[in-house]
């Protein structure tokens, strides 16, 4: 026979389901979000090249976790949107792309590219004292022909999402948007930079046939989100 | 009795009614500036874009973007709007915040690239509206108590605040790459909210103010050369 909980217990569970409501509201509880994997393709004239992409496992299961002290735990899962992004981006951005186990595997492509995440930071309102979530992913992308690294692009890329556009429960969809915000500025960074990186047009010069110089236009700034 | 009752229910329905239905003034102005002739034909659209910049108290809110959107499409002299998402995953990247043109001699360069060109044509973009501005709580004061009590609850006190709304939009016109002109819109309004027992609030729709205005203000200046 099962005895009927006391009042004062009930009265205790309420009040506990309560501040468990109120903290995720407020958001000092922490959040754990994985970034959407939609994403567009890249409109621009396509490189003459048949390239091959190297997605490590390291990458695609990149997992960013941090506990803020007084704020509770945050983990932003990275990794799964890895691959849509950098398919859509070769999508359009090269003649044809391959996906390759690593830069080893060249076989007939004329080159390889390896991106890596080497940081990734996120900040809170709290911390900023703003209505901002805040995320920076630095990446690495690594262009190699033969065995040898061409170029190297760092890319500090960087969203941010405005807390007050996602109503009451804002933590989980603020943080996501921020985070796509930040994969979405890499893709954009990585497509206008690519052809303007003096080793990658040297090399291109010298293995692709015909290669438009002035393919990504002057206006187009990469100074981190300032327009 | 049961007659009495349905009276009482309606006139507590009324009331209630009344009490939702309440709002408090708003002031609203809007100017124009115009810099070329403009104009829409069957089949032009545009598209209504909020400055995304970096961290600041002034950025445009979505759904202030998303009201002058369903304004400027619906109603008397309805406009074709492109929806902002859809626009920016259509033209990715160059309307993104690290990539967007910052003025609108920079959109020339863009169009001078075929591609965009067509993707212009596609989506029948006749006009770029770039919006700024948001609302902000300028005045506070007052103080409200809440008192709940077994069998019984009630509010006690008066809460006033005041809001200021103020945007701006750019109209840049895609086929020249020039810009055609500037809107903006200011409002202010006082919402009050006094409690003897029940709170009844006032609001102020300072925003959905300024967005009316910017909103009839956009479709005269597109549709009227």
């Amino acid at each position: 026979m099962v005895s009927a909980p006391k009042p004062y217990l009930l009265l205790l569970r309420r009040v506990a389901m309560l501040a468990l409501l109120v903290g995720q509201l407020s958001g000092c509880l922490g959040a754990s979000v994985a970034v959407p994997t939609e994403f567009p393709q890249p409109l621009l004239p396509k490189i003459p090249v048949q390239m091959g992409l190297v997605l490590t496992d390291e990458l695609t299961r990149y997992v960013h976790e941090e506990t803020i002290p007084d704020y509770g735990e945050w983990s932003i899962d990275i990794g799964p949107a890895q691959q849509p992004m950098f398919t859509q981006l070769f999508a359009g951005m090269f003649d044809a792309y391959q996906r390759v186990a690593s830069s080893a595997d060249q076989g007939g492509l004329d080159g390889v590219i390896q991106p890596t995440i080497k940081e990734v930071q996120f900040s809170i309102p709290e911390q900023t004292r703003s209505d901002y979530f805040e995320v920076w992913i630095r990446y690495e992308i690594a262009l190699i022909d033969n065995a040898q690294a061409v170029a190297t692009l760092p890319i500090a890329a960087y969203g941010k999402a405005n807390v007050q556009n996602y109503g009451f429960a804002s933590t989980a969809p603020a943080l996501q948007a921020a985070a796509r915000a930040a994969c979405r500025d890499a893709m954009a960074f990585f497509a206008v930079q690519f052809m303007r990186e003096p080793a990658v047009r040297q090399w291109l010069a010298s293995n692709a046939a015909s290669v438009t110089p002035t393919a990504v236009p002057e206006s187009a700034n990469n100074s981190g989100g300032s327009s | 009795m049961t007659r009495r009752s349905d009276l009482s229910h309606r006139r507590l329905a009324l009331l209630a009614l009344l009490i939702l239905t309440q709002t408090a003034c708003v002031t609203a102005t809007v100017q124009a500036v115009r810099e070329t002739s403009t104009g829409m034909t069957s089949g032009d659209s545009i598209v209504v874009l909020g400055r995304r910049s970096r961290p600041n108290s002034n950025e445009t809110e979505f759904n202030f973007v998303n009201c002058v959107n369903r304004k400027v499409s619906s109603g008397t002299n309805a406009i074709g709007v492109v929806d902002e998402q859809r626009f920016r995953d259509a033209l990715f990247p160059w309307f993104e915040p690290r990539t967007a043109p910052g003025q609108a001699s920079d959109l020339s360069e863009l169009i001078a690239q075929p591609a965009l060109a067509e993707r212009f044509n596609d989506i029948g973009l006749r006009y770029v509206v770039w919006v700024e501005g948001s609302t902000q709580r300028i005045d506070q004061g007052g103080s409200l108590s809440c008192t709940v009590t077994p069998g019984s609850a009630g509010c006690f006190g008066f809460l006033t605040w005041e809001n200021d709304s103020s945007y701006e939009a750019q109209i840049w016109d895609v086929r020249s790459g020039r810009q055609a002109g500037k809107v903006s819109s200011e409002a202010n309004g006082t919402s009050y909210l006094p409690a003897l027992v029940v709170p009844i609030p006032m609001i102020a729709r300072v925003q959905l103010g300024a967005c009316n205005s910017l909103s009839n203000q956009l479709k005269t200046f597109l549709q009227d050369s």
